[in-house]
């Protein structure tokens, strides 16, 4: 009794002792939550993503292998070559059957759903729906012909309207000119008959003499004109 | 650092997964015909531009081509695996128009959308627990209440083998 209660105070102040040290033992126990790969990063961070530190523990990669490794030569573990051939026999015939009979029951389940969605699709509701909606189909592309059709009529009419009212403009002003220049001709064919020619050259120069003109004038301070001056 | 190209929205994959024009399965070929000039082709080119991009992200097996400046006035020609050619004239029409017309002749309806989906959830159970690639959570750990894994969180000493271990080899 006495022993045994010894044993368990003592026990007790071993675990005692020893919890509040769990930080002292060595991180290669993998003791600490998360293993030996979690001690120095946070534990935020994705097991996947980049670490700010390695995990690799200790040793970097380019650091050599161990003294005591020196002679160590890895070899593969023993296979007795029978057992092997015949293990591996039986696992390729056995492979080979079941992917067959998945193969099998794959496409047989993919054959039904396509025969099962082909019958849903060629109800007779499903080709009339579809009838209809070719026949409305056609319906809109004849009125859109049809306003075609009137778009470009308009367009021809608005075409043509424009032409003539060029060509009129055109024969107005054609005509405006003509005019204009029949006018010239007129006034010309007015003066011509004052103009002084070689014949009439000595009958001008004595008309002119015998009636002197006078092109003074006068003018007071309300802006009368006063003609009546005597020629000097 | 912005993204490159004019309207690179059309490259995220949330404005791809907004296009709700799904096609029928007998759907193979859609062929669109169209002007880089000219107003009349201005609905076909912003369709071209905006909506074709949705259009393939929904429907990965339809084979779309483009043609241009080979047809005075744009259409779009659909090429079903029955052998019909199905013609959509698209002259003076906008993109959306042009969208909500095809939708409408040759596209998967709500009902059919919401009943396939149906299907697909069926075939996994949401309660599993396994890879990521098959099922939604791998270890109870991931829910929110429930004991953290012991990976980032250690677990308290009552709960570990080795503390109820060495209760017992004590008591």
């Amino acid at each position: 009794m006495a022993p045994r209660g010894s044993l368990l105070l003592l026990a007790l102040l071993l675990l005692s002792c020893a919890l509040p040290h769990a930080r002292g033992q060595h991180w290669s126990h993998g003791w600490y939550p998360g293993g030996k790969r979690d001690l120095r990063t946070p534990s935020d961070l994705p097991a996947w993503g980049p670490r700010a530190v390695p995990a690799r523990g200790r040793k970097t990669r380019h650091d050599p292998p161990a003294k005591s490794k020196v002679g160590r030569v890895k070899m593969p573990p023993p296979v007795d070559p029978e057992e092997l051939l015949v293990v591996q026999e039986r696992y390729r015939q056995y492979r080979l059957v079941l992917s067959a009979l998945r193969a099998e029951f794959r496409a047989e389940v993919l054959q039904k759903k396509r025969e099962e969605r082909l019958i849903a699709e060629g109800l007779p509701e499903e080709l009339e729906e579809h009838r209809r909606l070719m026949a409305w189909n056609e319906e809109e592309n004849g009125r859109q012909r049809a306003r075609r059709e009137e778009r470009l009529r308009r367009e021809e009419e608005e075409q043509k309207r424009r032409k003539s009212e060029i060509a009129e403009k055109q024969a107005r002003k054609m005509e405006a000119f003509l005019e204009e220049k029949e006018k010239e001709v007129l006034q010309l064919q007015e003066e011509a008959k004052n103009f002084i020619t070689p014949e009439n050259l000595e009958a001008r120069i004595e008309e002119c003499l015998d009636n002197p003109r006078n092109y003074n004038f006068a003018i007071d301070k309300d802006g009368r004109v006063v003609k009546r001056t005597v020629l000097s | 650092m912005p993204m490159k190209g004019r309207f690179p929205v059309r490259r995220t994959l949330q404005y791809l997964s907004q296009g709700d024009v799904v096609f029928k399965s007998s759907v193979k070929v859609m062929t669109v015909n169209y002007n880089t000039a000219g107003e009349l082709s201005e609905g076909a080119r912003k369709f071209v531009f905006f909506n074709i991009p949705q259009i393939q992200y929904k429907n990965p097996w339809v084979q779309i081509m483009l043609f241009r400046n080979m047809t005075p006035s744009p259409f779009l020609r659909f090429y079903l695996d029955s052998g019909e050619q199905v013609l959509v004239d698209v002259e003076d029409k906008t993109n959306r128009e042009i969208t909500e017309h095809i939708k409408k002749i040759l596209g998967k309806s709500k009902e059919m959308l919401d009943k396939e989906e149906r299907e697909r959830k069926k075939l996994s159970h949401p309660a599993t627990f396994g890879p990521k690639k098959y099922h939604l959570r791998e270890c109870m750990c991931e829910i929110e209440g429930q004991v953290p894994c012991p990976a980032f969180v250690p677990l308290p000493k009552e709960m570990r083998g080795k503390y109820k271990g060495a209760m017992k080899n004590e008591a």
